[in-house]
C-alpha cells in the first residue's frame, strides 16, 4: 500500500498494512510481502488458496514468457532480414502487426537528399464540350509556407504530401499504372490531397487533376567530394539534375465550387 | 543488500537499491539465494516507479497538446473530410488488421465527439486519475488515431503508440498523479481511525491470498512493462545507429548538410543555412549522433549513461527547433527519461518542492512523494 511517504513497503508486511484502503480500492497498490500468520498456523490452507497461488505463479511465468518472447520477435522485426526472421516471417508478422510495427530507418542509411516540388493542375469540361485546363497550383509551397518560422509545424504540412508521394513510389515504382491494391488506394490518396487543396485555394469546377513532380538534388557540400555509392533511396542515388514527372490525368468526384 | 549482487540490473533499478532488502530470500537459505531475491523482486517490489510516472505525464501531456496544435487541421488528418477519406482507411484496415474507433462513423458529430473524448482521455491519463482505467482508454485513444491517418505519422507517432501501449502494463499512476494522492488522504484518515477499529477481525485467508495475488500480478506486469520499454528504447537507438552506419553520407560527415537543406524540415531556413556553414562541427555532429545511437544500449549498465542521456538530450532538442519536429523529439525525451533512477527523481521532486514552498508560503507540503520520510524537519501539518 501507499504509506504516506509513498514508499511501497516490502517484504515482511505487516498485518494492518492492508487494511487501510479496503477491498476494491481501484488498482492494486499494496505492497506487503505475504498473508499473515494465522492461516499458516492453523495447518495446511484451504483448497481455494492453494489454487490461487498456484493460479498466480503460473500468471507469473506466462507474463515473463510473453515479455521474453515479445521483445525477442520485435528484435526480429526491426534487424534487418536474416535466416531466422525470413524462416519465421509469418509468425513474427503475426504478433508485431500492426500494433507494434515500427521502423527506426530515421534518415538512415542515408538522410533525403532531394526536395519535391508537387504541383497539380486541374481540367474541366464545358457544356459545349471544350476541355479547360487550369494552370499549375504549387501544393509543396502550401507546405512550405506552413512550416515556415512554425515552431510546431503541423502534421499535415510536414507528413501529408511527403509521405502520401513516398507511399506512391514504392507501390508504383516508376511505372504510373497500379499493379495493386494498395497502389490504387495511394493514387486515390493523392488525388484526393490535390482536389482538397485546389478547391480550398481556388474557384471553378474541375473534373480531372494532373500531378506534376519536379525532384530538386540538393547540391553536395562544396568542401566535399561526390559522395560514393550507396544503397538505394539514398542520398546518393539522387539525379544529378531536376527531374520533372507528370502523372496522368486522373478522374475525381465531385469537387469544385 | 548482498543478496543483490549478483544482479547487475536490478541493482541499478533505484527502488529496489533505496531500501533495505527483504530477509526473506536469506532465511530460506541455500543457493537458490539469489535466484529467490531476484524472483522477490521482481513479484513483490514495483521497480522505477517514478520513471514510469514521468512516462504517463510526459505522453499524456505530449499527446494533449499534439491533439490541441492539430485543432484547426483535425479534419484533416483524422475526420470524415480527410483525403485519406474513412472508406480508404476501411480498405486498409481490411488488408493490415487495424481497428479504429474513428471509421465506426462518417459523421462529424460523431467525430467531435471522439476527438473531445480524446482531449479528455490524455488529459486524466496525464493526470494519473483512475490510471489503469484511463491508460487502456488512452492506448485506445492513440492506436485509433494512430491508424486512422496511418500516413500522416513519423517516428515520433510512432513511439507515443508503443509507449502509451506499453504503459497499460505498467503502475504508472503510483507516484506524482491524482491517484496517489487520494491514497494517501485515504491513509492518513485510515490511521486515524485505526484505534476504533482494532476489534475488527482480519480478512479470511482466501482474502488475504487474493490480496497477494493481485500485488504480485500487478507488480509482475509492472517489471515486465518497464523492462519491454527499456529494450524497445534500445532497439531504437541500436537500430537508428546501425543503419546510419550502413550509409555514405554519415560517414563522410555530410549527412547533416543535406538534413538542413530539407525544406520540409526547415522552419529557420536562416538558422539552417548559418549552421550549414560550418561543415566540421556538422561532420562532428554526424559522427556523434552515429556514436551515441550505436552506444546506447551498452552505455546504460554504467554511469556513463548520464553524459550520453545529456547529450541525447542535446541532440533531440537540436532536432526540435532545427527540423520542427517538437512532437518527435519530444517523444523521445520522455524515452529516455525511463533510464533515469527514482533516486534522481526524488531528487527533482524535492527541489520543486522546495521552489514551490518558497514560491507558495502557506501551501501544503505533505506532497510526499519519494522516501518515507523525505523532506526533512519539516512539522507535520496534516494528518497527525
Amino acid at each position: 500500500m501507499e504509506w504516506p511517504g509513498g514508499a511501497v513497503r516490502g517484504g515482511v508486511g505487516t498485518v494492518d498494512a492492508g487494511e487501510v484502503d479496503g477491498p476494491g480500492a481501484g488498482s492494486a497498490r499494496r505492497g506487503d510481502g505475504r498473508p499473515p500468520e494465522p492461516s499458516r498456523a492453523s495447518g495446511r490452507p484451504p483448497r481455494p488458496v492453494k489454487v490461487l497461488r498456484a493460479g498466480t505463479g503460473a500468471t507469473v511465468v506466462l507474463c515473463l514468457a510473453t515479455a521474453l518472447l515479445h521483445v525477442f520477435l520485435v528484435f526480429l522485426h526491426v534487424a534487418p532480414p536474416n535466416p531466422l526472421s525470413r524462416q519465421y516471417s509469418r509468425q513474427i508478422d503475426a504478433w508485431v502487426l500492426p500494433l507494434f510495427e515500427q521502423n527506426w530507418r530515421l534518415f538512415a542509411p542515408d538522410p533525403e537528399s532531394v526536395n519535391r516540388q508537387i504541383s497539380a493542375r486541374t481540367a474541366h469540361t464545358t457544356p459545349d464540350g471544350r476541355v479547360q485546363v487550369s494552370g499549375w497550383f504549387d501544393l509543396s509551397a502550401l507546405d512550405n509556407s506552413a512550416v515556415k518560422h512554425h515552431v510546431f509545424p503541423s502534421h499535415s504540412a510536414q507528413n501529408a504530401l511527403r509521405r502520401a508521394w513516398s507511399s506512391y513510389l514504392e507501390t508504383h515504382g516508376g511505372d504510373d499504372r497500379p499493379h495493386s491494391q494498395r497502389a490504387l488506394m495511394m493514387q486515390h490518396y493523392l488525388t484526393n490531397i490535390a482536389a482538397d487543396r485546389i478547391t480550398a485555394h481556388r474557384d471553378g469546377t474541375f473534373e480531372s487533376v494532373q500531378l506534376r513532380v519536379i525532384t530538386t538534388p540538393i547540391a553536395a557540400p562544396v568542401f566535399a567530394p561526390a559522395p560514393a555509392p550507396a544503397g538505394p533511396g539514398s542520398a546518393t542515388d539522387a539525379p544529378k539534375s531536376a527531374e520533372t514527372r507528370y502523372l496522368p490525368w486522373w478522374k475525381v468526384g465531385s469537387h469544385g465550387n | 543488500m548482498e543478496t543483490e549482487q549478483p544482479l547487475a540490473s536490478y541493482r541499478r533499478m533505484p527502488e529496489a537499491a533505496d531500501r533495505g532488502a527483504p530477509h526473506r530470500a536469506t532465511e530460506r537459505g541455500g543457493a537458490s539465494v539469489t535466484v529467490l531475491t531476484a524472483l522477490t523482486a521482481l513479484t513483490e517490489r514495483p521497480v522505477a516507479l517514478c520513471a514510469a510516472a514521468v512516462l504517463r505525464i510526459g505522453y499524456g501531456l505530449l499527446y494533449l497538446v499534439f491533439l490541441l496544435r492539430e485543432f484547426p487541421h483535425r479534419n484533416e488528418i483524422w475526420g470524415p473530410g480527410s483525403p485519406w477519406t474513412p472508406e480508404l482507411a476501411r480498405q486498409l484496415f481490411d488488408q493490415t488488421g487495424w481497428v479504429s474507433f474513428l471509421t465506426l462513423s462518417d459523421s462529424r458529430p460523431y467525430f467531435e465527439v471522439c476527438y473531445a473524448a480524446a482531449l479528455l482521455t490524455s488529459a486524466l491519463f496525464m493526470l494519473g486519475w483512475r490510471t489503469r482505467v484511463m491508460s487502456v482508454l488512452f492506448a485506445v485513444v492513440v492506436a485509433s488515431f494512430h491508424a486512422r491517418a496511418i500516413f500522416m505519422t513519423d517516428g515520433g507517432d510512432n513511439l507515443i503508440l508503443l509507449m502509451a501501449v506499453y504503459l497499460v502494463l505498467t503502475a504508472c499512476g503510483r507516484r506524482w498523479s491524482l491517484d496517489a494522492r487520494r491514497a494517501r488522504q485515504r491513509t492518513f484518515t485510515g490511521r486515524a481511525g485505526t484505534k476504533n477499529r482494532t476489534a475488527h477481525p482480519g480478512p479470511g485467508p482466501l482474502r488475504q491470498q487474493l490480496n497477494v495475488s493481485r500485488r504480485t500480478v500487478t507488480a509482475v506486469l509492472h517489471n515486465c512493462g518497464m523492462c519491454v520499454i527499456a529494450t524497445q528504447v534500445c532497439f531504437l537507438y541500436g537500430s537508428a545507429g546501425l543503419y546510419k552506419v550502413q550509409g555514405g553520407t554519415w560517414g563522410d560527415g555530410t549527412a547533416l548538410h543535406y538534413v538542413l537543406n530539407l525544406d520540409l524540415f526547415r522552419p529557420w531556413p536562416e538558422l539552417s543555412l548559418l549552421a550549414d556553414e560550418y561543415p566540421v562541427p556538422i561532420a562532428l555532429a554526424c559522427y556523434l549522433t552515429v556514436l551515441l545511437q550505436v552506444a546506447f544500449p551498452f552505455v546504460l549498465f554504467g554511469r556513463l549513461k548520464y553524459p550520453v542521456l545529456a547529450l541525447l538530450l542535446v541532440m533531440h532538442l537540436g532536432i526540435a527547433v532545427f527540423m520542427g519536429l517538437p512532437l518527435f523529439s519530444g517523444a523521445m525525451i520522455v524515452a529516455d527519461a525511463v533510464f533515469l533512477p527514482d533516486r534522481f527523481y526524488r531528487h527533482l521532486g524535492q527541489v520543486v518542492r522546495r521552489t514551490g514552498r518558497g514560491l507558495m508560503p502557506t501551501g501544503r507540503r505533505s506532497t510526499a512523494d519519494g522516501k518515507p520520510v523525505p523532506v526533512p524537519a519539516q512539522p507535520a501539518p496534516s494528518g497527525r
